[in-house]
């Protein structure tokens, strides 16, 4: 190949879209010549650049209107869910029968929760209901609640972390008020869902996704945890993070 | 995709697709309609999607979409610099190399801003969205061969911007 062969090529070895003899040949090419060489490396310079370049996440409003766009499921999710369930008794020994029952019954209530919240996610966003008491000062918020709940959620100003808060209502999960505090991440919603635990042990975050949205949930000093989000993977980590530190 | 839920599908792509819609059209507010009405077409058409990738499929939606409502050029075609501030700087680089990187950034932004929207889409669904040349053939509806020579010209153009004074080379500006 000569440096004309290799210009016509030049993109299409960058991105990795030359056969793997085709590839070989441009590499022997650049081990003799900085000239193209300089051309690949200019190239991939740019393509550092570009990458860095803002990326534009959808609103909200987006996302909503694609959670509530309905047509008719041809099966049931109900009868998926139980089918799945069968394929798990299936799939089980007896010996663990006992064990996994208790685990399926924890599991699936956790999963409802996890169903329920991001649903009302979506409810509060579509502007039904998100705040009850508007306000950034984690002092006005956590009073605000008194009287309202049967208990007191901590309620935490994460704005010095870039999740500053913005306000809280009070719930309905699972026929039980619960505290619902708003934060906020540029143009991303977060919903941090906060009630008394059913059993007092320490559970890990579990980490899922319903409905194309990010759901955490966590158990400490008592109280069960709900973080509801279309942000991505990371971002919500960091807030789980930054509402443990 | 027999007993997959719409939602499902499409709500971890939508992101892929406001983006695209957004440098497509170089505003939010016609953005959102873009894709607001792909989604509805989605909606639509979602019956007869595939095993093929879902999050090509709702971008060529997309760009039907927007091809259907705004082709007309220059409609549009102003645009405002860094309004949200989503870079990802190098966390390494210290105060001052940062800063370059940051005006480095902007400068590529503008200049893929001010690209003809036909490089500056293959560009797009080629750097942000990683898509191969078969994928961005498919969304654009153009052969493989105008996918790379589209790639070829627009990052010509670019680096030209970016490296007037630099011949041929351009890294010593990055």
């Amino acid at each position: 190949m000569n440096c004309s062969d290799v210009d016509g090529v030049l993109d299409a070895y960058g991105d990795h879209e030359l056969g793997p003899e085709e590839a070989a040949n441009v590499r022997a090419h650049l081990d003799e010549c900085s000239a193209c060489r300089d051309q690949v490396a200019a190239r991939a310079a740019l393509a550092h650049l570009i990458r860095r370049v803002p990326y534009y996440s959808a609103p909200d409003r987006l996302r909503v209107a694609v959670a509530t766009a309905r047509r008719p499921a041809r099966v049931p999710p109900r009868v998926l869910a139980l089918a799945a369930m069968v394929i798990v008794a299936v799939s089980l020994g007896g010996t663990t029968v006992i064990r996994t029952v208790r685990a399926r019954q924890t599991a699936s209530a956790t999963t409802a929760a996890a169903r329920e919240v991001v649903g009302d996610h979506v409810r509060a966003l579509m502007g039904a209901h998100l705040f009850d008491v508007r306000s950034t000062d984690q002092h006005t918020v956590k009073p605000w609640f008194l009287g309202k709940l049967d208990f007191s959620p901590p309620v935490l100003d994460l704005a010095p972390l870039g999740f500053p808060l913005v306000g809280g209502r009070v719930d309905s999960i699972g026929g039980r008020a619960v505290a619902a505090l708003v934060y906020q991440r540029r143009l991303h919603t977060i919903n941090l869902f906060v009630w008394p635990a059913s059993d007092s042990s320490e559970a890990p975050t579990d980490s899922r996704s319903v409905r194309g949205f990010q759901v955490r949930h966590w158990t400490r000093d008592g109280m069960a945890f709900w973080a509801v989000s279309d942000l991505n993977d990371l971002e919500l980590e960091q807030f789980v993070a930054a509402l443990n530190r | 995709m027999p007993g997959r839920v719409f939602e499902e599908v499409v709500l971890p792509h939508i992101d892929a697709a406001f983006n695209y819609a957004r440098w497509l059209t170089k505003s939010d507010a016609d953005a959102e309609d873009v894709v607001q009405d792909a989604t509805v077409r989605a909606l639509r058409f979602f019956s007869s999607l595939r095993n093929e990738d879902a999050r090509a499929w709702l971008l060529t939606i997309v760009r039907n979409t927007w091809y259907a409502r705004f082709s007309k050029p220059s409609s549009a075609d102003q645009h405002v610099l860094l309004e949200e501030t989503d870079e990802r700087p190098d966390e390494r680089l210290d105060p001052e190399a940062l800063a370059m990187q940051r005006q480095a950034i902007e400068r590529v932004q503008r200049a893929l801003g001010e690209l003809p929207v036909d490089f500056r889409e293959v560009i797009v669904l080629r750097e942000l969205e990683g898509l191969s040349y078969k994928e961005i053939a498919a969304v654009i509806g153009i052969p493989i061969g105008t996918v790379m020579s589209r790639l070829a010209r627009g990052r010509e153009r670019l680096l030209a911007v970016l490296a007037p004074q630099a011949t041929g080379g351009g890294r010593e500006l990055f």
